[in-house]
């Protein structure tokens, strides 16, 4: 790498560490802090390194990049630090100048990266799944996940009786006044892991409006968050062109919502994207969003105990919170358990690679679940889902675990 | 270096899951939360983590032997360096040690260890009605053992006093690994040296605080805040006086300077009456209602003495937490205004507050910086906060000059270098100025009667 490249990446991510006070406060809200102790898991351990690499007292070493991996980028040090010191962004760039500095960010990442470009492979998870098995990857999707996706038809014959399956076809009274052309973005993992929930959101897309059906692109987080960044922003550019008639982009994926959301800041210095990309952003929102935005009524009512667990990229990486528990107010015996929006421990492949901790902060979250004694676990992100999933098997399937678009 | 039999002692006595030796893994043991630069030779070269008493015991004894310098760590939010291990050796991070070992209600006491963090202290109690005053801003994050380390203070000083008022007695681990009991439940003791007090501020030089019986008073009924514009930063420090004087005696007076309130002003986007040149935010308590409106009307009265431009006092706990958040940001939106920030923590006499911030203004015009100054205005404590750029060229040698005039205007009024945070490392070149040759001397005394070897905590206060 050129001496100036390394000036770039240093001085961004200076300008995001040097703002760290070093107070403490993320050690005690850290998901990572709070199952290993060690300064080095929190926050302020990682802006630190970040810090004492730039400065020269630590080395850019292995052990440097593994603390710096080892991150949910869930921004919950973000949000409760005094000083807002952008942890996850810094992260971020500090992988991207190790991938760049090893001319790689890994053959794992390198082969997840190159998958997730591939349309082809993607769609057709057959084929995902033997080159995930190849590549180690294969715990992404766990055993019999797919298969046995709790789908909205068990849903409502285990939960509401027949009656409520007849009285399905309610049409929405949202009248689209302003014709504004709709267009689903699907998640790579949520079309290799839950169709019934994409055909959910498709479902109820078609009650409010005529949904149009792109052949996307992934958003890119995979490839940003592991040092992959000129990959993102080819498909970045991709879906900004795929998508420009559209007037509102839906995603039932939280972290493409949320990553599409943000992909204007990669632009601000390329002047011929930069207008389109921040366009292309404006015009995303997350299901529970829109469907609030627009007023859109649950199709049924259920008796039944549901919760919801806030993901991490929703909540805090959007601020969209009241939205998807109001829709559920409305869809069924809503109650609030405790630390929903605290990280379930999947983010992204964190889960694959620190199996252990990331078992660890499932397990409270299992415990916050079984407390709140919900029947159902609601989310709006498939990692989420696939942790909350191992959660349930390990619960003894004291609960299900579904999509919103499932139970709306 | 520590070698490597030493080591494997070590990890025999804590077992090896609580050892860190690996460089990058210790360098998080190289900072706390003070201005102090990043240096290679401030990582420890091992980090110890014990659970227990007898652990920290069997450690200091092997330390003591093989003469390992020792730098006890809580959460290592300190300012001033005091757990910065600058000669090496052992990190010894009591942040495990969390057990709450008894609540003695009837007594009126609370026994802890060490790593349990203020904040939890507090709730315990609170949730039987009792109450623990000392109330450092890191409170969330600060460990019993750094607040007793350090001797802190915080808001509630005015009324309730500091940490030191509330230690009744300590379990501590001396240099050599023996076990000492100070003090006690019983609260009239002259039974020998009062050692209670002594480890109380010694910030992890004399011994390892393992356990501390902390006193505690019954909660106040109510609450409420109040928040007062002046014209000038005198009248603001009259009403305070004023109404100490008169016996109404508030649970915070905080006092903040016009710059600060800029800070405030831009950080959260409000608009500020630009007349105002301070702002108190007080902080009342009592046993009812009643009692607290009587006491916001003498504060009224008094503050339109002097001439108050907006008396706010809140009717909902969102406007308590409005007020507050504002006082709570202004470290952070002080901190947003320049690149670099030296936090100093100076103390005085409580009438020489206005006196010492107009010194300020005249060291800041005379060294072309901002200096936004804030503190605890009840008890004399005073924050400036030197703003700067040390990119720029000269400039950090300006800061360094302004600094050390900020603490000869603390002294020159009969103050000191210190109110909260300790003097660790980075007010160890002032200690002689205040505390003179012979004093600085009596301290060393202390010090080798404790640790002969000068294993604890190497290199700070002197
Ligand atoms: C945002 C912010 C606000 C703050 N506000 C205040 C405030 O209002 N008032 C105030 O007084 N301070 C304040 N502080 C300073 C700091 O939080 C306190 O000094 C606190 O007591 C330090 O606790 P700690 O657990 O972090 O200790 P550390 O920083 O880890 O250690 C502090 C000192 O105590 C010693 N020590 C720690 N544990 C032990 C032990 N068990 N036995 C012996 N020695 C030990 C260490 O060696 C060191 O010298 C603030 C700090 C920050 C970052
Ligand atoms: S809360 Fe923010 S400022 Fe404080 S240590 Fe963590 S990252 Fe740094
Ligand atoms: S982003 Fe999450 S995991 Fe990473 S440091 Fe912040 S709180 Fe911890």
């Amino acid at each position: 790498m050129k001496n100036t490249d390394i000036q770039k990446y240093f001085k961004e991510v200076d300008d995001i560490v040097s703002q760290c006070d070093r107070c403490g406060t993320c050690l005690t809200v850290c998901p990572l802090f709070g199952v290993k102790d060690i300064e080095s898991s929190s926050a302020r351990g990682k802006n630190n390194i970040a810090r004492g690499m730039i400065q020269g007292v630590v080395k850019p070493s292995a052990e440097v990049l593994d603390i710096v991996n080892f991150c949910l980028l869930c921004r919950t040090c973000v949000d409760n630090c005094p000083s807002k010191v952008k942890t996850d962004n810094a992260m971020i760039v500090i992988r991207q100048y190790f991938a760049e500095k090893n001319g790689s960010p890994g053959i794992k990442y390198k082969a997840l990266g190159g998958l997730m470009k591939n349309r082809t492979l993607v769609k057709f998870s057959a084929g995902t799944l033997k080159i995930l098995r190849k590549i180690g990857m294969n715990t992404l999707i766990p055993h019999g996940m797919a298969p046995s996706e709790f789908t909205r038809k068990q849903y409502l014959s285990s939960f509401a009786g027949p009656a409520a399956l007849g009285s399905l076809a309610a049409t929405s009274p949202i009248d689209l006044s302003n014709k504004s052309k709709v267009a689903y973005f699907k998640g790579c993992g949520m079309g290799m892991m839950f169709p019934d929930a994409v055909e959910g959101t498709l479902a109820i897309l078609r009650t409010l409006t005529e949904p149009q059906i792109i052949d996307n692109m992934c958003c890119g987080l995979p490839h940003l968050a592991h040092g992959l960044r000129s990959d993102f922003l080819d498909m970045a550019k991709e879906n900004i062109s795929l998508f420009e008639k559209a007037d509102v982009i839906v995603s039932d994926c939280a972290s493409c919502s949320g990553t599409l959301k943000h992909i204007a800041a990669h632009f601000t210095d390329d002047p011929a994207w930069q207008e389109r990309a921040a366009a292309f952003s404006r015009k995303i929102m997350g299901i529970s969003e829109y469907l609030f935005q627009v007023g859109y009524k649950p199709q049924h009512r259920v008796d039944v105990k549901m919760t919801f667990h806030e993901p991490c990229h929703l909540g805090r990486g959007q601020g969209v919170r009241k939205q998807p528990r109001q829709l559920l107010t409305a869809a069924g015996k809503f109650i609030e358990m405790a630390g929903a929006d605290n990280c379930c421990g999947g983010a992204g492949s964190f889960h694959i690679d620190y199996p252990a901790i990331a078992q660890s902060i499932l397990d409270k979250k299992r415990i916050n679940i079984e407390n709140s004694g919900a029947h159902i676990v609601v989310s709006e992100c498939p990692t989420c889902l696939v942790q909350l999933n191992k959660a349930a098997v390990q619960s003894g399937n004291k609960f299900k675990v579904m999509h919103i678009s499932q139970v709306i | 270096m520590i070698a490597d039999e030493i080591k494997l002692k070590i990890r025999d006595i804590v077992g090896s899951e609580n050892v860190l030796d690996s460089n990058v893994d210790c360098f998080g043991y190289s900072y706390d939360s003070s201005f102090v630069p990043m240096s290679a030779e401030n990582i420890p070269d091992l980090v110890v983590i014990p659970s227990t008493t007898k652990e920290v015991s069997a450690v200091m004894a092997i330390a003591n032997q093989y003469g390992i310098p020792v730098t006890p760590r809580g959460t290592a939010s300190g300012r001033t360096g005091g757990c910065i291990p600058i000669r090496g050796g052992i990190s010894l991070a009591l942040h495990r040690m969390t057990q709450i070992i008894e609540l003695d209600e009837r007594n009126m006491m609370i026994t802890v260890e060490a790593g349990v963090r203020t904040i939890d202290v507090y709730n315990f109690c609170a949730e039987k009605g009792l109450f623990f005053p000392p109330d450092p801003a890191s409170w969330k994050y600060s460990t019993i053992g750094g607040n007793v380390g350090e001797n802190a203070g915080g808001m509630r000083a005015v009324k309730y006093g500091v940490t030191s008022n509330y230690v009744m007695g300590l379990e501590v681990v001396l240099a050599d690994g023996s076990i000492i009991n100070t003090g006690g439940k019983a609260i009239k003791n002259v039974t020998g040296y009062n050692l209670t007090q002594l480890f109380t501020g010694s910030e992890g030089t004399l011994g390892v605080i393992t356990k501390a019986i902390l006193r505690l008073i019954p909660m106040p009924k109510v609450r409420n805040t109040m928040q007062l514009m002046f014209p000038s930063l005198d009248n603001a420090c009259n009403t305070i006086h004023k109404m100490l004087i008169s016996g109404v005696v508030p649970a915070a007076a905080e006092l903040m300077d016009k710059i600060s309130l800029q800070a405030v002003a831009k950080h959260r986007k409000l608009d500020i009456n630009p007349s105002i040149e301070a702002c108190i935010v007080l902080e009342i308590d009592g046993e009812t209602n009643e009692d607290l409106q009587e006491q916001a009307k003498k504060i009224q009265i008094t503050a339109n003495e002097f001439d108050v431009i907006e008396v706010r006092i809140a009717a909902s706990q969102q406007e308590v937490d409005d007020i507050w958040a504002i006082r709570r940001g202004l470290s952070s939106a002080i901190g947003a205004m320049a690149p670099n920030r030296f936090g100093e923590d100076i103390s005085v006499p409580r009438d020489a507050f206005p006196e010492t911030v107009r010194l300020i203004r005249r060291i800041a015009e005379k060294n072309k910086l901002t200096i936004a100054v804030y503190g605890h205005a009840g008890d004399g404590n005073i924050h400036p906060s030197v703003l700067c750029d040390l990119s720029k060229p000269g400039e950090e040698q300006q800061v360094h000059d302004a600094i050390d005039e900020i603490f000869a205007a603390a002294l020159s009024v009969g103050g000191t270098l210190s109110g909260e945070h300790g003097i660790g490392i980075t007010k160890r070149p002032h200690i002689a100025k205040a505390l003179g040759e012979a004093g600085v001397n009596t301290l060393k005394m202390v010090k080798q009667v404790f640790d002969p070897n000068g294993i604890l905590n190497p290199g700070k206060i002197w």
